[in-house]
């Protein structure tokens, strides 16, 4: 089924009406978190206003083809190639990065850098948000991931634990639709109710996946004393697969596929086109426009487009949030703008781990516990690239089926990050820009043409393997988001400035991975090809070792969760320790990051606390027994500061 | 109604047969039109013919599962499987020819007629008299000679009926394996489901599926899943506007969907081998085209015969025709006013017959002509 989008919905709201109105829920951003808490909260029957910092035009497919065209004609293909460049609401993008010049910051894109690392990070600004580009991948959380300090005296402890999680990451597994089998996912202690299959059966591993797998599966590797053998596992995906008769008692799934403000059928099942990043053709990868689509079929989510939160403003008496100042721009080429209101009961800062932050900053709101933007989490990436011994079908399949997580968990954590390692079907995309660099070089250094030219290209491309080692990276306070009215954007917003060092920790992770990556080359019979290069902008040495690293676009961290208002921004809820209705929720709220991309458990921190929202609210709008003491009169949890 | 024209289950298996050849006889004019259209254009209008032929796709496999399950055996290679374009449509409808048109209003007028809602002004009228004059390879009624059906609903109704009197008569009419039966998991991007056929209620599900996907039998512009028929999402691109749940048939309420006729290849109607330049390139290209469509045809042949799983392979196939489509229809056609090439859908004999295979270039293959 195609994802109905209603027509009108993103421009039937006047953003001057909806400044005198008292909405249930304001909402800062319509990505994956705005989306799943406007669809639940409007589902119960409230009322809900989202601010979205890109254009808001209807979602069509057509208008997403303009996105798919885009990208097509564009030279970079990197990951904000579809989405055209906002001043007003400018994004990140990877080809900004600059080596960084100590104690001289690079302010010459969007993300001010501070260094003394330089990281490619990035995040989309349009309607959907990050899920427009993501990957897909959709690995839960170990459940030691969320016990690090106790177990391993590295990072932090949640307030929660992954049970507390599980019931959300299965719902999360529905709203994205996960393609997965139980069997390959329960290891290294994550467990799944006795009933339990994912929506859609698992994408099957791609031939380069099973060719690496020949010679890697059983694998012996000792680590902290330890014997363990490795496997190529195929990866949960947020992408359309074969639906499973058996999901939900044997209700079974039907497919998202593409959404659209007219009938469409396309996108229910993946095509194992090449570039799900930065954008799926069909729409067979799960983004939040197809929950934003939910939402407001309610027609109780209203959406104001071209709006950038300005000032997040506060009542310090009852230490409440009163209203978000946001600036409308009246056009997405010139700067002229109306600055406009919005006011509810409850607010939700669900921009991401950067913006949030930054909006709060600039705010003046530094957080009691003084944490606000420190933290700062990504994942560090170390590549490997080889070429294997005989042709093995690179450029077949989505962009990553498979790869090992048998090193994503255990003692040796105490000592060293984990990682996850994906075998890339796009061969050395990522590291050296194959295959245009393999054409371009076939043609100026080759002469070749035709059919050889053809020809050689499968040559060269279909035995490249690429490894990625998807290293943890630990909560450091030093690693951190800040703002200064030194840098400011066209709307006269401060932008986000980002100071950010590997810590040694993940750096003896990356110096492990390289040497396993040469390890299992050397099984696969393959030639190591990796180089890295000390002019590179994320170059890294630890140990007289230099390693390229890069960003993973898996922000996190910058408004770490906790059980204590000493040490943490947000509680298990995502609720400000600091403004009793103010929820700043996605991965800021994340205290560890693991070895998972973040989106998933993004996706099922945000449905708990939707949860969390709609009781307040049924409590806060429930008859007030008036009595001087205005504590006994707020029906609480018992957590509340007010 | 007059007396069915389906007495027994060999009359049953060559309706079926029939509904077979009709369902693949509207792909390739539907895979012309949406390919001749330019990349990156005319979006609307690609993805509404793109529908319309992935779900004739569901559909003849549909109509193989109900051939199976009584026993039949599906073949999509047998000689005139592939209609000579312009060709009748299979169930006789005699008052338009269906060619291999580029995107264009004709093009569209022709996919309204195929998908016309199809109720006969009376149950006499569903079998009527073909003319005389006709081309006789074209099947109408496969069982009573000389007579088409009013349109492909009536076609599908005669067939149920026959199909429910067949299987009172003979309880053993299901007796196909259903190891042969195509499951749900093999087919998407389209609307509606496959349907495993392995008993009356489940045959007539499937073969009224087809029909009301097709052009809204009985059950107006939406079928009960919501989901537009055939005959009204081609409507929409006559009327300039999409259709929404309770519109009425004549006027569309929903967004307006906006075509550019000129943004199309404006490919030979009808092409032949035999327009093609001898010993051309294109040529080679045409006739490599045909072998593969050919090849095509073959294997799903085998995965109707028992070999579900092969549909898998067939996917890659159809992504290679899209290829095969591109290299034609980008160039144009040697001594033809500026009209391009495209695919000539003239079907060699298939591997492992007595039939020469290949010919030489531009040499007229031995398709019949209307």
């Amino acid at each position: 089924m195609y994802e109905k989008f209603p027509e009108g919905a993103a421009q039937r709201t006047d953003p001057a009406v909806a400044a005198d109105d008292l909405y249930d829920a304001v909402i800062v951003g319509g990505g994956i978190s705005g989306a799943l808490i406007a669809a639940r909260l409007s589902q119960a029957g409230r009322r809900v206003l989202i601010l979205e910092a890109g254009p808001a035009e209807d979602l069509t497919l057509r208008g997403y083809e303009d996105y798919l065209n885009r990208f097509y004609e564009a030279i970079s293909k990197d990951n904000q190639a579809p989405y055209p460049a906002l001043p007003n609401a400018p994004m990140p993008r990877g080809t900004d990065v600059r080596p960084i010049v100590p104690g001289a910051p690079d302010a010459s894109a969007y993300l001010v850098q501070n260094g003394p690392f330089a990281t490619d990070t990035t995040y989309t600004r349009v309607l959907g948000g990050t899920t427009m580009h993501w990957e897909g991948k959709t690995l839960r959380m170990l459940p030691e991931d969320f016990r690090m300090r106790s177990l391993y005296g590295e990072g932090a402890d949640w307030p929660l634990s992954y049970d507390d999680l599980a019931p959300y990451y299965s719902e999360a597994e529905r709203e994205i639709g996960v393609s997965a089998d139980v069997e390959d996912q329960a290891y290294l202690g994550i467990t799944f109710d006795d009933d339990y299959v994912f929506p859609m059966k698992g994408l099957p591993l791609s031939y380069l996946d099973r060719t690496v797998a020949k010679d890697i599966d059983g694998m012996e590797v000792e680590l902290d004393g330890v014997q363990r053998r490795l496997r190529v596992r195929p990866f949960p995906q947020g992408r359309n697969g074969i639906a499973n008769p058996d999901y939900d008692g044997g209700k079974g799934y039907v497919p998202q596929g593409a959404v659209s403000a007219y009938q469409v059928e396309v996108g229910e099942r993946c095509q194992g086109n090449n570039n799900c990043v930065p954008i799926c053709p069909v729409q067979a990868k799960y983004n939040a426009g197809k929950t934003l689509a939910v939402a407001l079929r309610t027609g109780r989510v209203d959406l104001v487009g071209q709006a950038v939160a300005h000032k997040v403003h506060i009542d310090e008496r009852t230490r409440r949030v009163t209203e978000i100042e946001y600036r409308r721009y009246d056009r997405p080429d010139s700067p002229g703008f109306t600055t406009m209101r919005a006011r509810g009961r409850l607010f939700v800062l669900a921009a991401n781990a950067v913006e949030n932050p930054r909006l709060m900053l600039a705010s003046g709101l530094r957080g009691s516990s003084g944490l606000m933007g420190r933290n700062f989490m990504d994942h560090a990436y170390l590549l490997a690239w080889g070429l294997l011994p005989e042709p093995a079908g690179t450029f077949r399949g989505t962009v990553c089926t498979g790869g090992i997580a048998d090193l994503r968990g255990g003692r040796f954590r105490s000592r060293q990050a984990a990682f996850t390692i994906d075998i890339h079907n796009d061969g050395w995309g990522w590291a050296r820009g194959a295959p245009m660099t393999d054409l371009i070089s076939l043609v100026d250094s080759g002469s070749r043409y035709g059919a050889s030219l053809r020809q050689g290209l499968v040559d060269r491309v279909s035995r490249q393997l690429q490894l990625a080692f998807m290293v943890e990276v630990p909560a450091d306070p030093s690693n951190r988001i800040t703002v200064s009215p030194d840098f400011i954007d066209a709307l006269g917003n401060m932008r986000p400035v980002l100071t950010y060092d590997i810590p040694e920790y993940t750096m003896r992770g990356v110096a492990y991975a390289r040497q396993l990556s040469k390890r299992i080359f050397a099984r696969l019979g393959a030639e190591d090809h990796t180089a890295y290069n000390p002019n590179f902008w994320g170059y890294a040495v630890h140990d007289g070792e230099g390693y390229e690293i890069r960003g993973g676009n898996h922000l996190a961290g910058t408004h770490v969760m906790g059980r204590d208002r000493t040490t943490s921004v947000v509680d298990a809820d995502q609720r400000c320790w600091d403004y009793g209705n103010l929820y700043m929720v996605g991965g800021g709220s994340m205290p560890t990051v693991g070895t998972s991309n973040v989106t998933l458990t993004i996706a099922a921190l945000c449905l708990r606390s939707a949860r969390a929202m709609l009781a307040r609210l049924d409590s806060e709008t429930a008859p007030v027994n008036v009595t001087s003491n205005r504590r006994d009169a707020a029906p609480t949890s018992g957590k509340a500061a007010w | 109604m007059t007396v069915s024209t389906i007495e027994n289950r060999d009359d049953l298996i060559r309706y079926l047969e029939a509904a077979l050849a009709l369902e693949h006889a509207t792909l390739p004019p539907y895979l012309t039109a949406y390919y001749s259209i330019r990349s990156t254009t005319n979006s609307d209008a690609a993805h509404i013919i793109r529908v319309a032929a992935v779900e004739e796709m569901l559909h003849l496999t549909l109509v193989a599962n109900v051939l199976n399950a009584v026993g039949g055996r599906p073949d999509l290679t047998r000689p005139g499987f592939v209609p000579s374009y312009p060709a009748y449509l299979p169930d006789g409808e005699d008052d338009f020819t269906v060619d291999l048109r580029p995107f264009s209003p004709e093009a569209v007028e022709t996919f309204c007629k195929i998908e016309r809602p199809g109720k006969a002004p009376s149950a006499d009228e569903r079998l009527l008299s073909a003319p005389a004059d006709r081309a006789p390879l074209l099947v109408s009624s496969p069982t009573a000679e000389g007579m088409r059906f009013y349109s492909i609903g009536e076609f599908y109704e005669e067939i149920t009926e026959g199909l429910e009197k067949v299987a009172a008569d003979d309880p053993a009419l299901f007796r196909g394996d259903p190891a042969r039966q195509v499951g749900p998991e093999y087919f998407y991007s389209g609307g509606g489901t496959m349907i495993v056929v392995t008993d009356l209620d489940s045959a007539r599900r499937a073969l009224q599926f087809i029909a009301a996907q097709g052009e809204g039998l009985d059950s107006g512009i939406y079928d009960a899943e919501g989901e537009l028929a055939h005959y009204y999402r081609f409507r929409q691109l006559q009327l300039g506007r999409y259709y929404q749940e309770g519109d009425e048939p004549g006027t569309p309420t929903g967004p307006p969907l906006s075509i550019s006729w000129d943004d199309v290849h404006n490919v030979k109607v009808s092409a032949k081998l035999a327009d093609y330049p001898p010993g051309s390139e294109l040529a080679r290209v045409a006739r490599e085209f045909n072998a593969d469509y050919g090849a095509l045809l073959a294997l799903l042949t085998q995965a109707f015969d028992g070999r579900p799983a092969l549909l898998q392979d067939a996917v890659c196939d159809m992504f290679r025709l899209r290829d095969g489509f591109n290299r034609l229809i980008c160039n144009p056609l040697p001594g033809h006013d500026g009209l391009h090439a495209a695919p000539t859908f003239e079907i060699e004999p298939a591997a492992g017959s007595d039939q020469p295979a290949a010919r030489d270039a531009g040499e007229p293959t031995r398709a019949v002509t209307p």
